[in-house]
């Protein structure tokens, strides 16, 4: 169970970080750290104590182990979140080409 | 363009690892259907290989040394391998991505028929995808300033 509020925890770090910070590059990094802990979430929902990890290797019996379908799952997500951080990323380079700042309380002329 | 890259020392170990690292993700990628690994790792490993020489070496050499129109067929190209392999699976047995060559024994390097071959193409394409981003990202502020002249 402490690890599940462990993880919740890592999830409030991040979106502390979103809330609170003023620069668009920390704001960026809070929001991977908010995809790591609900990747974690599903690898610890699969996790069973004593589970071997769900690939055959030469010469050893699988006994026993953690569910592989999560794991799939959050491959994939780790490749949407990929996709997320580098149009993110884009974004902050065209807002600093405008305004020269990374300050979000500076970015206010809407009409560019 | 001002970047010219990092120090001679950079360059120098850059010029060493940057091997090693593509072998690696090679590994990686040849190896996914004995070992965790497979496709996208390896192909995520051989970008950082790249990106590793367009941080140490600067944007020109980068231009020069990569083909960028070879990587930019290529990655259009996987994307169509990769369909032409499912639909050869219809073609043999009547299911999308189905397996039709030979499966081996198991634990040897060449076995389990398409998967290996599918690794590969994914290998290429999230290669190619990953390090278009990167270096686009590299460029972003050269183009627009193009722009506004």
């Amino acid at each position: 169970m402490i690890v599940y509020i462990l993880c919740f925890i890592l999830f409030l770090v991040g979106v502390y970080g979103v809330l609170t910070k003023k620069d668009l590059i920390k704001i960026i990094l809070a929001l991977s750290i908010m995809e790591y802990s609900a990747n974690l979430f599903l690898i610890l929902f699969a996790y069973k104590s004593g589970g071997g990890m769900p690939i055959l290797s030469k010469g050893e019996k699988i006994q026993g182990m953690v569910d592989p379908l999560p794991q799939a799952l959050v491959l994939t997500s780790i490749v949407i979140e990929l996709g997320i951080t580098a149009m993110l990323v884009a974004f902050a380079i065209r807002l600093y080409q405008k305004y020269e700042t990374f300050d979000i309380t500076k970015i206010r002329r809407l009409s560019g | 363009m001002k970047n010219k890259g990092m120090t001679i020392i950079v360059k120098t170990i850059t010029r060493i690892t940057v091997w090693l690292i593509l072998v690696y993700g090679i590994y990686i990628i040849l190896h996914g259907h004995l070992t965790p690994g497979g496709g996208f790792p390896g192909g995520v490993i051989i970008a950082l290989a790249f990106l590793n020489v367009l941080l140490a070496q600067g944007r020109e050499f980068t231009k020069n040394w990569l083909k960028m129109n070879l990587l930019h067929d290529l990655e259009a190209t996987s994307a169509i391998l990769y369909l032409i392999v499912g639909i050869l699976g219809i073609s043999f047995t009547g299911y999308f991505l189905s397996n039709f060559l030979p499966k081996g024994k198991l634990f040897n390097l060449i076995s389990a028929g398409t998967i290996p071959v599918l690794n590969i193409i994914i290998g290429l394409k999230v290669c190619a995808g990953l390090f278009f981003v990167l270096w686009s990202l590299a460029i972003f502020h050269l183009a627009s300033k193009e722009e506004e002249k």
